[in-house]
Parts: structure tokens; C-alpha cells; sequence
């Protein structure tokens, strides 16, 4: 019992104290678990390799073998304040599962916006062998002229006039006016706000709309463009496009 | 074979303390984090030149195991699909690093690059690397000959896993990165190391600077020449101003090359290639960037005579052609000739074994 006694007092100093010190010289954040995930769809139905005929706007039909793009620079934005998820840099392959879903600590709090950069900013472009997600080894990286390709699309059409009626969009470019570089903010809406609480996991759902590459800003027929594999106006306007096929489809706060 | 591994090794040490230990203090710098403690090599400016635009072992810093895996891997078919084109095999070491006599170097199954082989030195100058300056960084410019089909024609995933397979590979991976691991960025970076050292700095024309030696009449005059007529863009001490240029040749109809343009998709680059450095450059024939001028001479008579001048986007300089009398064009080749750095070419440091 009189251990207990001398116990107790203990205790609470050396909480206090460990606050203390935190507060005063490293101040720690009580944080949670965001999971975003990505689910790829043509016109809200899940993409399916290779095995299934779409069509786009134009009544051009066409399969998707290869579907994937670069999310980098994750923020959320709450009212006075961003929270950045550091180094972060992630790789969405339709033909990975494992690439779909990513997860990292965030501060806790309640979050008003997702931003996010579709692509690979142009200092990692420059700064010779990357790893992890920017590993060359991904195969998004061009070997003749430096620098990430930052979304991926290939297929096939019978619309497209080249070899084997193939579908490639290759986008990349990462400066002057032809960059493919897109920053992009969702806000969540009602409904479907972020809640981070300590040692709970909130999922982030976030729907990425192939159908949009055809339209937007820009009118994108298969016949005309079935390829683009360089930097230039073609593929800037792919990514006008792109960019848009984002949109929060569910939040669930665990 | 144990007298011969030994024998090696012996041979190894024996170099290390020739060409790094002797003489030169090496900084230790340890690392705090791990138990890794790398030994720091210095990359050596030679007095008088300036100093590199960027520092491309600021992020891969060099260290003599490091160089090592870079020369080993250099020297290793086993990058390429067949096993018979390692870097070295179009980037000769007696060459100045570039492919002896060939307009075009060969590839696997038979093909031929689109384009001569650039020598390798001095690369720690230079911020963009390919004749149309494609590539950015010193440490993605293997990924180019590796995966193209003309040249070494493999997959990345491949090496590494033949890499991963062979037994010596993860022990000097180790001693270069502190871990077995091998990855493409170790590889990558292993590779600048042993590239990005290779520095040609020893030619006749170098010692006349530092006053070990001195031209001959032909060799001065040519030189007195050089400055007036040819330095404006092949700028000393590196001989060339890492620009691009039309120097006015006609377009390769088969090829179909624009240079830079590629690159730039501005049309004002149309036909601009990268100035290539005159260092060693009598050993590096063919010249231009399709290999079109076998001899020295036919080269500059292309500046004498050859010019196309009514291309667009032809370098000013170039406008009226270069005067260049038959006593010039000799004299000028005597200093070229002063340009080939033996110490580079027979440089065991740099030499496969």
C-alpha cells in the first residue's frame, strides 16, 4: 500500500513532466491514420483490363490494358492550416491492387480540402536516380529525354489508324508551357468530412474517371490522336483533361 | 586459383594505395545514424578550370567503393540482353572512352546506333548529356543505353536480378551503400561515381599550361589559331561550351536526326547538336554526331568549305564559314594533336582490370 501511495504522485510527475517537455522543446501532434484509396472507373464502373469494350464520347470504342498516374504532394486543408503528408510521392496502377491504397499519419483534426498534384514536380524530374515510387523500375520514367511520364494509358481501338490498332498516351513534360504538371483541390462535401481522431483510420475514396480523358476542355478523338508519346500541346491537353477525372466519392470515418 | 585471387588482390591494395592512399588526405566523415562509416573521396578540380556548373556528388557522394561497383558494373556485359555489350563495349577506355573508328557503334542483334558515340570524360561539366541534350542528370544516363534496342537491349528489372543472383555483386554493394541491397538507384548512382570521375586533364596542352612542357612552333601557331577561330564555342580548359549548335551539315536523310529540336519541340533548335569537346579528339574519329568526317581534316574542311549556309537556324558564327588556309588547317592539327591525354587512356584506375 505505501507503495502504491509513493507510486501515484510519481505517476503524475512524470506525465506532467513528459508534457512538459514535449510542449517546450519538441512539439509532438496526436495523430490518426488517413487511407486514400483510389478506385478507377469508366463513367463510375470499375476499369476492367484488357477483357471489356468501352465506349468514349465519340462512340469510338476501345479497350484499357495499362492505366496509371503519379500522385504526389498530398495536403489536407483545414481552416487555418494545411496538414502535408511528407515525401510523398505514390504510384496509382490499375494493374497493382496493392498501388490502389496508400496510408500515412496525419495530424488530427477536421479537414475541409484534398490537394493533390497529378504528376512528379519538376526538381525530382531533375535529381537524377529516385526510388520507391519514382524508381525507374516503374517504367515511367523516359530514357531519352529525362523525366517522368506522369499518367499512362495504353489499349486498343479500331479507331486508331497506327500499328496493331494500338491506344498510347504517354504524358509527360514537367516545364515551360507545355507542362503536364496539374494541382488539384477537392473539397469534401458535406457529409463526407475527414474526422481524424488519435489511433483511429480514416478512408479517403476517391473515384478517377477515365472517360474524362476524351472531354473536358478539350474534344480528344481516338481516330485523330491515338497516340501521344512526347512532351508538347497534345499532351497538355490530355492533362487539361485528366486532371478533371478526380472526385471524392466517400469518406468513412473509422 | 588462390595465387591468382591472391595475386589480385595484392594488386587491388596495390593500386588503391597508388592512385588514392599515397600523398592525398582523405577526409573521414562518419555517419551518425549507422554503423556505415563511409570514407569520403575528393573530387579534384584541376587548378585553373572552373568549377562544375553542379555538383553531381553533392547527393552520391564518392567514395572508393562506390567508384569500384561503378567500374565493375561499367565493365559488366551482363547489363545488356545477350551479355555482349557492357558500357564498355562502344565506350573503349584507349578511345578516351568513345567507339575507336566506328561512325556508329553496334548493338544487340546486329544494329547500329542512330548516333556516334560520344567519349566519357570530364562529365562532371556537363549538365546535360546526349547530342541533343536529352538526358538531365549524369545518374539516369545509363538507363538510355541499357533499355534501347539498339544498344544494350535489356530490362531493368533483368539486370537487377541478374545482378542479385551473382554471388560478388551484394558484398560490393555493401561496401558501397552500407547494405546487400540492390536497387536501381544504387546501381545508378554506382555508376555516376566511376563515370563522373573520369577526368582528362593530362594532355600535352595541359602541361604547356602548367609549364612542364612547350609547343613546338607548328603546335603554337596552331594554338594562336584555335584561340582566334575555333575557342568561341570549343571554350578552354574543357574545349567545348556545353551549348547547342547548327554547325550547317546536311540533313541525314535515312536518319531524319533534328538535334536538339527533339528535345525542345522548338523549331529553333532544329538541327543544333551539343558542341563537343576537342579533348582527345584524335582519337575519337569519326566526327560530328552521325560520324560523317572519317579524318581530322575532312572535319575542318567542313568549316572551311562545307557549311550549308543557307540553313535557318545556322549558328552566326558560322555565317560566313572559317577561313582556314592549308598552312592554318596543318598547324591546327598539330594542336589538336596535343589534346590526347595518354594518362587517361592507360589509367589502370579507369582500365577494366
Amino acid at each position: 500500500m505505501k507503495n502504491c501511495l509513493l507510486t501515484f504522485p510519481l505517476f503524475f510527475a512524470s506525465v506532467f513532466n513528459i508534457n512538459h517537455y514535449q510542449n517546450k522543446f519538441t512539439p509532438t501532434e496526436i495523430t490518426g491514420t488517413i487511407k486514400i484509396t483510389f478506385i478507377n472507373t469508366i463513367k463510375g464502373t470499375p476499369v476492367q483490363l484488357d477483357t471489356v469494350t468501352y465506349a468514349n464520347p465519340f462512340s469510338e470504342k476501345y479497350t484499357v490494358s495499362k492505366f496509371k498516374y503519379y500522385i504526389s504532394h498530398i495536403a489536407l486543408a483545414f481552416k487555418d492550416g494545411v496538414f502535408k503528408e511528407s515525401d510523398s510521392y505514390h504510384l496509382v496502377d490499375e494493374s497493382k491492387p496493392g498501388s490502389l491504397s496508400f496510408s500515412f499519419s496525419a495530424t488530427v483534426n477536421t479537414y475541409q480540402s484534398l490537394l493533390f498534384m497529378i504528376g512528379v514536380d519538376s526538381i525530382k524530374n531533375v535529381s537524377g536516380a529516385q526510388t520507391g515510387a519514382l524508381d525507374p523500375l516503374n517504367d515511367m520514367f523516359w530514357t531519352w529525354n529525362s523525366g517522368y511520364v506522369m499518367a499512362k494509358m495504353e489499349g486498343h481501338s479500331p479507331q486508331s489508324m497506327v500499328v496493331n490498332n494500338k491506344v498510347e498516351f504517354h504524358i509527360g513534360g514537367f516545364s515551360g508551357k507545355y507542362s503536364v504538371l496539374k494541382k488539384r483541390r477537392l473539397d469534401f462535401p458535406a457529409g463526407m468530412i475527414p474526422d481524424i481522431r488519435e489511433g483511429r483510420t480514416t478512408e479517403i475514396i476517391i473515384e478517377a474517371d477515365l472517360d474524362k480523358w476524351w472531354q473536358g476542355p478539350h474534344d480528344l478523338k481516338i481516330s485523330t490522336n491515338p497516340v501521344c508519346t512526347t512532351p508538347g500541346e497534345l499532351a497538355k491537353k490530355m492533362a487539361d483533361n485528366y486532371s478533371k477525372m478526380f472526385t471524392i466519392k466517400k469518406v468513412i470515418n473509422n | 586459383m588462390k595465387i591468382r585471387i591472391i595475386i589480385l588482390l595484392c594488386t587491388c591494395i596495390g593500386l588503391y594505395i597508388l592512385f588514392i592512399g599515397a600523398g592525398k588526405k582523405i577526409p573521414v566523415v562518419q555517419d551518425k545514424d549507422t554503423a556505415y562509416t563511409p570514407i569520403y573521396l575528393e573530387f579534384k578540380i584541376p587548378d585553373g578550370w572552373p568549377k562544375p556548373p553542379t555538383d553531381i556528388f553533392a547527393k552520391n557522394r564518392l567514395t572508393e567503393p562506390g567508384f569500384q561497383l561503378g567500374k565493375k558494373l561499367f565493365y559488366d556485359g551482363r547489363l545488356s540482353k545477350d551479355g555482349n555489350f557492357p558500357c564498355a563495349s562502344c565506350h573503349q577506355q584507349f578511345a578516351a572512352f568513345a567507339s575507336y573508328e566506328h561512325d556508329f557503334s553496334h548493338g544487340f542483334n546486329n544494329s547500329f546506333t542512330t548516333r556516334n558515340a560520344p567519349p566519357l570524360f570530364n562529365l562532371a561539366w556537363m549538365t546535360k548529356l546526349h547530342w541533343d541534350g536529352g538526358i538531365n542528370h549524369i545518374e539516369v544516363q545509363p538507363l538510355s543505353p541499357i533499355t534501347a534496342k539498339n544498344e544494350m537491349a535489356e530490362i531493368l528489372d533483368s539486370v537487377l536480378y541478374k545482378l542479385k543472383k551473382d554471388t560478388a555483386y551484394p558484398k560490393f554493394f555493401k561496401a558501397a551503400f552500407g547494405s546487400t541491397e540492390i536497387n536501381s538507384q544504387r546501381m545508378l548512382k554506382a555508376l555516376a561515381q566511376f563515370m563522373g570521375s573520369i577526368v582528362s586533364s593530362n594532355s600535352k596542352y595541359d602541361k604547356v599550361q602548367r609549364g612542364e612542357a612547350s609547343f613546338t612552333p607548328g603546335e603554337g601557331n596552331g594554338y594562336n589559331f584555335f584561340k582566334v577561330k575555333c575557342a568561341a564555342c570549343h571554350k578552354e580548359p574543357l574545349f567545348t561550351d556545353n551549348s547547342f549548335r547548327n554547325n550547317g551539315m546536311a540533313l541525314n536523310a535515312f536518319l531524319q536526326d533534328f538535334g536538339r529540336m527533339r528535345i525542345t519541340g522548338n523549331k529553333n533548335d532544329s538541327l543544333k547538336f551539343k558542341v563537343p569537346s576537342l579533348r582527345n579528339i584524335m582519337l575519337t574519329f569519326p566526327y560530328m554526331h552521325d560520324g560523317r568526317y572519317y579524318s581530322i581534316g575532312s572535319a575542318i574542311d567542313h568549316y572551311r568549305t562545307g557549311i550549308i549556309t543557307t540553313q535557318p537556324t545556322l549558328d552566326t558564327l558560322l555565317l560566313k564559314r572559317i577561313a582556314i588556309s592549308a598552312r592554318e588547317k596543318s598547324d591546327l592539327i598539330y594542336f589538336l594533336n596535343t589534346l590526347t591525354d595518354t594518362t587517361l587512356t592507360r589509367s589502370p584506375r579507369f582500365a577494366e582490370r
